[in-house]
């Protein structure tokens, strides 16, 4: 057991205030034996990515911030010569600014590509769980400028409701990464239904969703939308049927690449 | 060691660029005289607890407890990049082309570079030019551009400083800023329901938990609750927003773009062409009227002119009924989807919020969306539980009764040395204290040692909107309706606010008034009218004008304006300086705190108030003692907070000691009516500010002052061109410019402001890399709208009409609609060919000149027409012909452009000095 990060995805508004407070404390500042100067761009310690999922108007934004995972058996670590990567009591994964200069395959061995070289002091950098600031008593800047709680960091025995349920990225590489996230949206499958005739929504539509494996059900709300949410990637079949109309059937929605909208689909009165 | 702990120190400075009472507080770590980090600030609850009776607001079995740090937002974080940046004017400059003596060269600014003066000549050069103008012209011949929107700040105000100087000089012509953050609410809606000052509803007391108790679903209609709302430097409407989703309060956007706020809170997008709500909102009404799904009863007791809007609504007036099909064509929302959103409202308890409205206010002819607005909230009951139009902005701001969520205890006094927007003595009735910042009778007895300072000095001798400056100076002549003054008061007043100042608005005015002087010499503050403004090309060729002798600016940072400029002054940032500081929005407490210099004054910047003292010193030793009433900057933060009447309450050694006072919440707080509940239950006893005193859905005031205005008739209209405006997709235009274009706020920036923190640079939804290398701002696409034009994400893209190309990079995007294309305002201007071509991305380049209605002086910078295509090797080739030097100057990779592109013998080198 150590130190891990802890990210609640479904809390994250996309604010970035996580990447720019790592780059306020290490771009402009030295924190040596920790860390030397972060170049002034260029380098994401802690990086948050944008995901755009569906097409308009059924569109989602999720934003997933990632940084070292701090594994349990780095492969950086094993790439490094002469002990230039170190892992901590505390298990943070420390990249030492003295040794590890030239280095440069340290950069290539982290398979989640969240080590950076700085090219002026030929080092490999990344996030260092802000080392510096522990020995203070405080926590990682990312954690501490986050409003909604969506990032926090801690003892791994304190958050084992956390890590239950919880994914890591690559777990298939068996690193035991120590950056566990929750809420991570899977793909959805929504649209709208209206009657052409009237030129009105139909509400209370039933949906029948299903990928062969599994079946999910929904209503379409007030506005004549059904969602689908938090589907595994693959292909679907949807009917959609209403009281007085033919039903609808769509055989091959494929949510592998996105996830997908079927944007208005008029439903015809069925015929006496 | 023991010697390095001792170089270590913290001190209090709020990020604030929204007007002094808009500080979001941060502590900020320095070490050796240098900036380590910026926090935001961390109540100390022990002592608020027992001392701020601290809120809580609860609802359907959940409670909501105040922050207990200020929410600052990432500009705030990443200040040290500005204090610090390469941008900084750190000494005088002149425009080498410019001889006060000799050729002044007003051609060549945009163009020419600059050199490093002495502050003696630069002092000598500016009071010689004051004295020349005022006598081979009048005092009138200079123009003050001094209104918002920089750094706040109390005892050296970014703005105000040189209007106190012309006052004392021998008077000047004051740029009036227009009601910019508000037009449609202030030119439209106030019409409607009165709600003095700006127009948006007021009072707003209590209705975050009101709307939490009984809301069943909030509105964000053109409202990014992620983006405007930043300008107050908190993030607190981002916990609300989720706050409501958790109470089951379901979130709907109207907005052409899945903006921020949607992008998370949404549970439904309606996208909608960008300024064609009226057509949606009357579509909505026509529902309610045909269906009788609204409140009627209400209607009579609380209407006026009703019979008069059903006419218009069902065709009556016009032959054209108002139906969902009729609107779908208008405003591009499916006609089963809006007879869906108005069963839905008719159905449910809805109220509406604003970060005050963005694009959706400030488009063509955007009176119309606002008073609709308020119309269609009218016919659901406004007022009654759960159903109000709420401001996620502005907290504590025009009325005492607004939120934060919950009233303050009291709401400190801390004067405010310089009053930037004074209208002209005798223009406004007496009974309206209009003047912003005077010192009222406590505050004088309270502090005796700043009544000399706050002498009320003469005013201006006469006035251009802001949104005409461009216009009065190249056509040497300008009229215009109302505007007299700023409906401000800023701090909450009896007296201040809540006198209407409407009837200004059908009030003729003119430049240059009668036996008056043309503007021949311009001083600015707040550079950023090329950015921020409407025809910012326009304004380039206007500070080109050869009537234009002297442009003076001083300003902390080398952007958009400076570029024209002939003298440039350097100016601090706040961390650089004395100062009180008040926080009135951040939305936990308000409090009033000391805020000390973190770094010495980079360079030779000196505060705004003391540039000029450098340039009075040249007048004369009385002026400079008339000017600064003998106080240093410290002393007047001790006699400020003297005055604030927060004094009573915590002694100035203890707030010496503590840095901060926490204002306590109202113990009575939660027993005020939400929001325009007493005029809901008793329009008699509680009636608007209205000259019927009731919901006017024929404006009683416009039907007597212009009742044939057809831009803005009595019963709001759908007005598809007029003579100011022919800006829709049925516009003759459109075939040659095919595109709405919307801007709104920017998400990471503050207007002009913020647009070189190199870290949010590196974020594509804010600077796109073109395959120069350089960073573009984005301009948004829909897929089909590139595909159209074979642009693909990343390209170089220009976008344009007949007045200039603004240059962009493609953002390809689900997240906004067809026929439309995306860019906010506020981008620094990189001018190729001043006036004709920027590089910066600067969109206001290319909006409409003309006032928002020809009644109603505000400014129309988003939904206008414009085409986006590839800049094609023969654009470049034919721009690096004309303006091969546009291409030389140096841009910094991380910062973008900068002071040293501009220097006649700059080191090409990136450089950060911090």
């Amino acid at each position: 057991m150590g130190k891990a990060f802890f990210i609640d995805v479904a809390k994250c508004s996309g604010c970035y205030n996580c990447q720019f407070a790592c780059k306020e404390e290490h771009c402009t500042n030295e924190w040596l034996p920790i860390a030397a100067k972060q170049p002034m761009t260029g380098q994401f310690w802690l990086k948050v990515e944008e995901h755009v999922e569906g097409t308009k108007p059924m569109v989602r934004i999720h934003y997933i911030p990632v940084l070292c995972n701090h594994c349990k058996d780095p492969a950086c670590l094993k790439a490094a010569k002469n002990g230039a990567v170190y892992k901590r009591e505390d298990g943070l994964v420390i990249i030492d600014p003295e040794k590890a200069v030239g280095q440069k395959e340290i950069v290539d061995a982290c398979p989640y590509g969240n080590i950076y070289w700085n090219e002026e002091l030929k080092l490999p950098q990344k996030c260092t769980g802000c080392a510096h600031l522990l020995e203070e008593g405080r926590v990682p800047r990312c954690v501490d400028v986050c409003h909604t709680g969506a990032i926090r960091f801690g003892e791994e025995e304190d958050f084992a409701d956390f890590i239950d349920g919880a994914t890591v990225r690559m777990p298939e590489l068996g690193l035991g990464p120590k950056v566990y996230y929750r809420n991570i949206p899977g793909r959805f499958i929504a649209g709208t239904v209206y009657d052409p005739e009237e030129e009105e929504v139909i509400k209370g539509a039933k949906c029948h969703l299903t990928n062969g494996v599994k079946t999910w059900d929904a209503e379409t709300d007030a506005f004549g939308d059904f969602w689908f949410r938090d589907l595994p990637r693959g292909l679907f079949t949807l009917t959609v049927e209403a009281d007085g109309f033919d039903e609808l059937h769509f055989p091959e929605i494929d949510t592998k690449g996105n996830s997908i909208n079927l944007g208005d689909q008029p439903m015809n009165r069925r015929k006496a | 060691m023991k010697q390095k702990e001792a170089n270590k120190y913290k001190r209090l400075v709020s990020f604030s660029l929204m007007g002094p009472e808009s500080g979001a507080l941060c502590e900020v770590e320095c070490e050796d005289g240098k900036i380590v980090r910026i926090n935001p600030y961390e109540y100390d609850t022990e002592y608020t607890e027992a001392n701020c009776n601290p809120w809580h607001m609860e609802a359907r079995g959940k409670t909501f407890d105040p922050p207990k740090r200020v929410n600052i937002t990432h500009m705030g974080l990443c200040y040290k990049t500005r204090v610090y940046s390469p941008n900084r004017i750190l000494y005088p400059m002149k425009r080498i082309d410019w001889d006060p003596e000799g050729e002044r060269h007003p051609e060549t600014r945009g163009i020419s570079g600059y050199e490093r003066i002495s502050w003696e000549e630069a002092a000598k050069i500016c009071a010689n030019e004051i004295k020349r103008i005022n006598k081979t012209y009048a005092p009138e011949a200079i123009l003050c551009e001094s209104d918002m929107h920089g750094e706040g700040k109390n005892v050296a105000p970014s703005h105000g400083c040189p209007n106190r100087m012309f006052s004392l000089t021998g008077g000047y012509t004051q740029q009036m800023r227009n009601m910019d953050s508000w037009e449609g609410w202030y030119w439209g809606a106030k019409h409607v329901w009165g709600c003095e000052p700006v127009g948006e509803m007021a009072p707003q007391a209590n209705l975050i938990p009101d709307m939490a108790k009984y809301s069943d679903a909030i509105l964000f209609w053109g409202c990014d609750p992620e983006v405007t709302p930043l300008g107050f430097g908190m993030k607190m409407p981002t916990l609300l927003c989720y706050w409501f989703t958790e109470l089951g309060i379901k979130s709907i956007y109207v907005c052409p773009d899945l903006n921020y706020g949607a992008a998370i809170h949404a549970d439904k997008w309606i996208p909608i062409l960008p300024g064609t709500d009226p057509a949606l909102q009357l579509a909505i009404a026509y529902q309610w009227i045909t269906s009788g799904t609204f409140d009627k009863e209400y209607i009579a007791n609380h209407a006026y002119g009703f019979d008069k809007f059903v006419d218009y609504v069902l065709g009556k007036e016009d032959g054209i009924p108002k139906t969902p099909k009729w609107a779908s064509e208008k405003c591009g929302v499916k006609p089963w989807t809006i007879k869906a959103l108005a069963d839905y409202w008719a159905e449910k308890i809805v109220s509406i919020c604003h970060g005050n409205g963005g694009s959706y206010i400030r488009a063509p002819y955007a009176t119309e969306q606002a008073r609709l607005e308020v119309m269609l909230l009218g016919m659901q009951g406004l007022g009654k539980p759960g159903v109000h139009q709420c401001k996620l902005i502005e907290w504590n701001m025009w009325a005492k009764n607004y939120p934060l969520p919950y009233t303050p205890a009291f709401v400190p006094e801390v004067p405010h040395i310089c009053d930037a927007i004074r209208t002209v003595p005798g223009d406004i009735p007496s009974n309206i204290g209009m003047s912003r910042f005077p010192l009222n009778d406590a505050q004088k007895e309270r502090a005796p040692e700043i009544v000399d300072l706050f002498k009320v000095l003469p005013g201006p001798k006469q006035y251009i909107p802001r949104c005409m400056v461009q216009t009065a100076i190249l056509d040497k002549h300008a009229e215009w309706m109302g505007m007299s003054c700023f409906a401000t008061a800023g701090i909450p007043r009896p007296g201040n606010n809540r006198v209407p100042t409407v009837y200004d608005q059908f009030q003729k005015n003119e430049y240059p008034r009668p036996g008056m002087s043309r503007i021949h010499m311009i001083w600015s503050t707040a550079p950023c009218n090329v950015t921020c403004w409407n025809d910012g090309f326009a304004f380039q060729r206007a500070y080109r004008d050869p009537e234009i002798e002297t442009f003076v600016v001083q300003h902390p940072w080398m952007e958009n304006d400076c570029y024209f400029a002939d003298l440039l002054l350097p100016v601090c940032t706040k961390h650089e300086m004395h100062d009180i500081g008040n926080d009135m929005s951040s939305g936990t407490y308000v409090s009033v705190y000391k805020e000390e210099p973190c770094i010495p004054r980079r360079g030779e910047s000196v505060s705004d108030f003391d540039v000029c003292v450098k340039v009075l010193e040249q007048f004369g030793p009385e002026y400079v003692k008339a000017y600064t009433g003998d106080l240093t900057e410290e002393e007047r933060v001790r006699f400020f907070y003297k005055a604030s009447g927060c004094e009573e309450k915590m002694s100035f050694e203890e707030w010496n000691e503590r840095k901060i006072f926490v204002v306590p919440v109202s113990e009575t707080a939660k027993d005020e009516v939400p929001g325009l509940g007493d005029f809901a239950s008793d329009p008699e006893e509680y009636p608007l500010e209205t000259p019927t005193g009731l919901l006017e859905y024929s404006s009683s005031n416009i039907e007597r002052f212009l009742p044939d205005d057809t831009e803005r008739p009595p019963v709001p209209h759908w007005v598809e061109k007029g003579e100011s405006h022919d800006e829709r997709l049925s516009s003759a235009r459109a075939e040659k410019y095919p595109l709405l274009c919307m801007s709104n706020h920017g998400r990471w920036r503050i207007h002009a402001q913020c647009d070189d923190i190199p870290w949010s640079r590196e974020v594509e939804t804010m600077k796109v890399k073109g395959e120069d290398g350089y960073l573009y701002e984005p301009c948004w696409l829909s897929p089909e709208e590139a595909d159209k034009r074979g642009i693909k994400h990343g390209d170089i893209v220009k976008v344009f009409n007949e007045r200039g190309i603004v240059l962009c990079g493609a953002y390809i995007t689900e997240r906004l609609i067809e026929h439309t294309c995306y860019v906010d305002h506020g981008s620094r201007l990189d001018p190729i060919i001043p006036g004709e071509v920027d590089r910066g991305g600067a969109i206001n380049n290319i909006t409409p000149i003309n006032p928002m209605g020809k009644n109603s002086t505000g400014m129309a910078t988003s939904s206008f027409l414009c085409d986006v295509q590839k800049v094609t090797e023969e654009d470049w080739a034919e721009w690096k012909a004309k303006a091969p030097w546009a291409f030389e100057r140096h841009v910094d990779s991380a910062f973008g452009v900068c002071v040293e592109g501009w220097m006649k013998d700059y080191e090409n080198g990136d450089n950060y000095h911090g």
